[in-house]
């Protein structure tokens, strides 16, 4: 089974968030890149599938600037995976993630795929545009949001759930395939030290900027994103003052009507 | 502005769910007054009758049905396929699509298909004087707003569930046109739907679209506890929640964790009972639009988040609260 995982770099969670000078973008100095949420879970799904699945191999790719993204993609190879593609950006290049997964299109064509395993949506932009978008470009069925992803070996399919509302749809779909995966946080392995120093020697393929279709490079993308803001901060709660719990009720509900306005 | 806007009107029991109304709203806002840009809705599958009567009272200039059994099941790849058909042909320039489950996996596939761009989650939506389409959608789990602006002609936006109002129904009753099954060929190897279970999240609305959402923490002690919720929730046909300390405890089943490895959210109110507001829930809850935290210990960090809070025994505090909105609401 050949299996791919489509991963990019995401700020660390704990990142403190900033607007850039522009206010146009996350502010970026001192900023680190990491493999995590729906793309570390993702990489720990495609590895999962390798391990229940004699003869399968698994290519992480990621599409985005130097460094971080041959970053993750070292992360990935130490967690397992066993070869990686860097699909490279421009640092000055407008991007959306249409373009992302036009992109990262090109680089799945270059290469025989099964399953081609995505999280739902990525832990930072959240658009979810990727993995259906991929897959349409590359031709093939997507189902997601995903969990429970299993491979039935006498049918030579893959059965899975479907996490939608009011329940758990059930789906059993034959390969070639793209699976959006549910999950952000699925107790991922953690790389062994010697396997970290492994990886480093892997030589990771290149798909050039150079290299990519003229459309990619030339034509702007369809979005930009006009402005980059924090929420105003939450300033803490109302308190309700009250001598019973009937009074608390009534203040609260009345609150709720009259200044938040939330109840009919 | 050429072309009608599109709204995909999903449908679940045979019935148009909640966000897509609300995307039917939106239609209308960003095609201007009646009269000047048309907004058409557009349902698949078979058995529509009843969604489409309901949809033909909410202001739409048209109601497009297409009807094949084929689209009873969702496909991303069929959808797709027959949308983008569909937009192609009426020169349309705008799709709109609900957040729901099968909205947020249809979007990035169409706007390929259609050779569109592509927005989603979109939280709030304006139109300039020129044209062009600016949205803000909350990113980095709604620490932080993106304002999104749309630069090519075509565009599928995905609206998030609760962020605009649905129309109110009118008198006037919009046509309804049957519109041809676009030609399916050439579709990938599809899965197959084998079967559907049912979250055990009892008879009220689904988590992820209510407009009030009530959740429970370990404050309430234990599972059986939980009916002072329910009833709660069924006085204001509220959905139910969890935290992370209650799914993992195993008082309630997983679907029903609100928080980072669970669901996010976005009522009009939610309500926290005995939820102490540890970052991994509150990133699930922080889009609501009024958040009420009710917990004995003034302390507690979800009354740094919340709107309102009550310092106070849960156990006194929601029975009152049932008890009160039950008497405002006449029930």
């Amino acid at each position: 089974m050949e299996l791919l995982v489509l991963i990019k770099p995401v700020p660390d969670p704990e990142t403190r968030l900033r607007p850039n000078a522009t206010g146009t973008g996350l502010d970026t100095d001192g900023v680190k890149w990491v493999l995590t949420g729906y793309d570390e879970s993702a990489v720990e799904q495609a590895l999962l599938l390798k391990e229940a699945i004699p003869g399968s191999k698994v290519r992480a790719i990621a599409f985005g600037t130097a460094p971080r993204t041959e970053e993750i993609l070292r992360s990935a190879l130490a967690l397992g995976c066993d070869a990686a593609t860097w699909v490279e950006r421009a640092a000055d290049a407008s991007v959306d993630p249409m373009r992302a997964a036009e992109a990262l299109s090109v680089a799945c064509k270059r290469t025989p795929f099964d399953l081609i395993v995505v999280g739902k949506q990525a832990l930072d932009d959240e658009a979810g545009l990727v993995g259906p978008a991929v897959a349409e470009r590359l031709g093939v069925a997507d189902y997601g949001p995903v969990v429970d992803l299993r491979w039935d070996a006498a049918a030579a399919k893959f059965t899975f759930a479907r996490a939608i509302e009011g329940g758990s749809e059930r789906v059993t779909a034959p390969i070639p395939l793209v699976v959006c995966l549910q999950q952000a946080w699925n107790d991922p392995r953690t790389a062994k030290l010697q396997n970290v120093l492994k990886a480093r020697r892997i030589a990771i393929d290149k798909v050039a900027w150079a290299d990519l279709p003229a459309e990619i490079k030339s034509a702007p993308p369809g979005t930009h994103v006009g402005a980059f803001r924090l929420p105003p901060p939450r300033t803490g709660a109302k308190m309700v003052e009250y001598k019973t719990p009937e009074e608390a009720a009534q203040k609260l509900v009345q609150l709720l009507r009259e200044e938040a306005k939330v109840l009919p | 502005m050429s072309g009608p806007v599109l709204v995909l009107i999903e449908r679940r029991n045979a019935a148009p769910v909640r966000p897509s109304l609300e995307a039917l709203g939106v239609g209308r806002r960003i095609a201007g007054p009646p009269g000047t840009g048309a907004v058409v809705a557009i349902l698949l599958g078979s058995g529509l009758e009843p969604a489409v009567a309901q949809v033909a009272e909410l202001g739409a200039d048209k109601v497009l049905t297409v009807t094949d059994a084929r689209f009873d099941v969702f496909h991303a790849a069929v959808w797709s396929a027959a949308i983008a058909a569909i937009a192609e042909e009426l020169e349309a320039m705008t799709i709109l699509v609900a957040g729901t489950s099968n909205g947020r996996q249809l979007v990035g596939r169409l706007a390929a298909r259609w050779g569109a761009a592509a927005v989603t989650g979109i939280a709030d939506i304006s139109r300039a004087a020129d044209g062009t389409l600016s949205v803000v959608r909350p990113v980095f789990s709604g620490r932080a707003l993106e304002e999104v602006k749309v630069d090519a002609p075509r565009v599928v936006l995905g609206l998030r569930p609760n962020a605009f109002p649905p129309p109110d129904p009118s008198d006037s009753k919009t046509p309804v046109e049957a519109h041809a099954v676009p030609e399916l060929s050439a579709l990938p190897a599809l899965g197959t739907v084998t079967g559907f279970e049912p979250a055990q999240s009892g008879s009220g609305p689904d988590l992820s679209e209510a407009t009030v959402v009530v959740s429970g923490g370990r404050g309430l002690k234990g599972p059986e506890n939980f009916r002072l919720l329910e009833d709660l929730a069924a006085s204001l046909g509220a959905a139910i929640g969890a935290s992370r300390a209650v799914t993992d405890s195993g008082w309630k089943p997983a679907s029903f964790q609100v928080g980072q490895t669970g669901r996010t959210v976005s009522p009009q109110l939610y309500i926290a009972v005995g939820i102490s507001g540890a970052i991994q829930h509150v990133v699930g809850l922080i889009s609501s639009r009024t958040i009420v935290a009710i917990n004995s210990d003034p302390n507690a960090p979800i009354f740094k988040v919340a709107d309102y809070g009550i310092v106070g025994d849960l156990f006194q505090i929601v029975p009152a609260l049932t008890a009160e909105i039950r008497r405002v609401r006449g029930n």
